[in-house]
């Protein structure tokens, strides 16, 4: 028990003062670099016409009046002159950006690679990734290049061996205790773990933290509808008339028995 | 008063969109030369804030200042502009604004808009854009020159844009009551009811529009929401003194009650096909009861 309680190992203190430290360092920096890089990258958000914002608005009508259906603030007779209005607009493509649809052209879904608003939103993506990836690279080349199999620090803490391939990555010794990290692996800990002093130093929302966005990939962010991403208007309208007719059904109007409500509140009728 | 609980409550206002104005003035002034190493960030929606305030308390030479330092720190900014506006407003002519506000209008081709999340708070009516605070003081302004058929278009086309705007269906719905439109009115608090169906000041609204249409059946109904909505009855009902809002609409109940009874034709004549409440009489007598409570204490 006496031996083994002894380190094992000495580090030389060259090795903290010029590896350790450094590439702690160099995360640091690197981060609060990308971070002002990818603020400069950042297109001011786009101009819409009104057109389009009223078609984008355009179903927060329905949902609100549809949130609201079962125990509705209004009368029967308001409701379904607001819901059929609604219907009627959204039928006769009232509410569509181009105005109503001409005939019987084919709606096709707009494709978004030839759309040229929808790529300038993709190309953002790409290169707030591309500022993401780069450095990272960078980085992990240059330590792999020239502290390949380096011994960098000792954790304070036991752990077991299934930390073994977490911690000494790049070091192919079995039987080396696992509170050892290898250089490959202080990168890795200072990867997934500096966004704690990024948000301290840079504030809340900062574009630094690199292991969150490595999780959204560009082509992962574009499949999913998000504003600015081209929406088939015309048929998500057409769908929603099927809802609003749905509603109209459940409508019940809070004052509908409230007289009844309030008399055996106040003990007035028996309840 | 210590500078950072002053700092504080502007703050607060600012967030909770008070127009206090007196008192922003009052705090704000001595910040007036140094916003920028008080507030930091924050120092554009100060300046803002007081400007806005000033203007209220009849001071726009401090009014100006602000203005003169947001222009300096933000050119170009289509919110200063807007503040612009509205101290055109105080100080040319309504004419003078308008023109002005149709100039920021038409200035992009698309009537563009720069929907900028968080930038409502400080505005002075809760805007999503730019655009709709231009437009909501352009519109304001047309109605003081009087030209209603032109702000009733213009607030319709708003609101079929901005739907959620709330403030714009009250405007709406006040401007065709005081054309004696009752029943568009009460359309328009319909949807200020949809969007905002937690606020009894709003079902209260509907109710006497709904009276003043002659729509008997539905505004009693609306009056006994406002009831239901208000009365905090802890255990017995009959211990509550009805006070605010709650006396009003008891007042409504009352006067409704009566008038359902002694001409029962009103009951059948409802534009919205609502049925008479059953009742009536024990409903008039608990109105009674409650108004009597609430006047003798």
């Amino acid at each position: 028990m006496g031996a083994t309680s002894a380190p094992s190992l000495y580090l030389d203190p060259q090795i903290r003062d010029w590896v350790l430290f450094p590439i702690t360092v160099v995360m640091i920096l690197v981060g609060i670099l990308r971070h002002y890089v990818v603020l400069l990258l950042q297109t001011p958000p786009k101009k819409l016409p009104r057109a389009a914002i009223r078609e984008q608005r355009a179903l927060m009508q329905s949902n609100v009046l549809r949130a609201t259906s079962a125990n509705s603030p209004i009368p029967f007779t308001l409701y379904k002159s607001i819901s059929q209005n609604l219907s009627k607009a959204f039928v006769d493509g009232k509410y569509l950006k181009d105005g109503p649809p001409k005939g019987d052209a084919p709606s096709t879904p707009p494709n978004p690679l030839t759309d040229p608003q929808a790529m300038d939103g993709m190309m953002a993506g790409m290169k707030t990734q591309m500022v993401m990836m780069v450095p990272q690279m960078v980085i992990m080349g240059w330590i792999n290049f020239f502290f390949e199999g380096f011994v960098l620090i000792k954790l304070p803490f036991p752990l077991t061996l299934g930390f073994k391939s977490m911690l000494q990555r790049g070091i192919q010794t079995p039987d080396m205790d696992v509170r050892w990290v290898s250089s490959l692996s202080w990168y890795f800990l200072n990867f997934f773990g500096l966004n704690g002093l990024y948000r301290i130093i840079l504030g809340g929302d900062n574009a630094a933290d690199a292991a969150q966005n490595m999780a959204a990939s560009p082509f992962a962010a574009a499949g999913a509808p998000q504003p600015g991403q081209p929406q088939d208007y015309n048929k998500l309208f057409k769908a929603e008339c099927d809802n609003l007719e749905f509603s109209e059904g459940l409508h019940k109007w809070v004052g509908e028995d409230v007289e009844t409500r309030i008399l055996r509140k106040y003990g007035r009728i028996a309840p | 008063m210590d500078i950072s609980s002053a700092l504080d409550r502007l703050a607060n206002y600012r967030i909770r969109n008070s127009r206090a104005s007196r008192d922003v003035f009052e705090t704000g002034i001595p910040f007036l030369n140094n916003a920028q190493s008080k507030f930091g960030d924050e120092s554009g929606p100060f300046l803002e804030q007081l400007a806005l305030a000033s203007i209220d308390v009849g001071r726009i030479d401090i009014a100006e200042d602000c203005f003169t330092q947001l222009t300096a720190k933000f050119p170009g900014s289509p919110r200063v502009e807007c503040l612009e506006g509205i101290l055109k407003e105080a100080t040319a002519s309504p004419e003078d604004a308008l023109a002005f506000y149709e100039k920021i209008l038409d200035a992009d081709p698309s009537n563009a808009v720069r929907v900028v999340s968080g930038m409502s708070s400080c505005l002075p009516s809760n805007c999503t854009g730019l655009l709709q605070a231009a437009w909501k003081r352009q519109i304001s302004v047309l109605r003081r020159l009087g030209s209603i058929d032109r702000v009733v278009e213009e607030l319709s086309t708003l609101l079929d844009t901005f739907y959620t705007d709330v403030e714009g269906w009250l405007e709406l719905a006040d401007i065709y009551a005081s054309c004696g439109q009752y029943s568009h009115a009460l359309q328009s608090l319909s949807h200020v009811l949809l969007l905002a169906p937690q606020n009894p000041f709003y079902v209260l609204q509907a109710a006497e529009t709904a009276y003043t249409s002659g729509d008997l059946p539905l505004a009693i109904k609306f009056f006994l929401m406002v009831v239901d909505m208000t009365d905090e009855v802890e255990g017995s009902p009959e211990d509550f003194n009805p006070t605010g809002i709650t006396v009003r609409a008891w007042h409504g109940v009352e006067l409704t009650a009566r008038r359902l009874q002694k001409e029962p034709r009103l009951a059948s004549s409802s534009a919205s096909n609502t049925s008479s409440p059953q009742h009536l009489p024990v409903l008039e007598k608990l109105a009674k009861d409650m108004l009597t409570k609430a006047h003798s204490t």
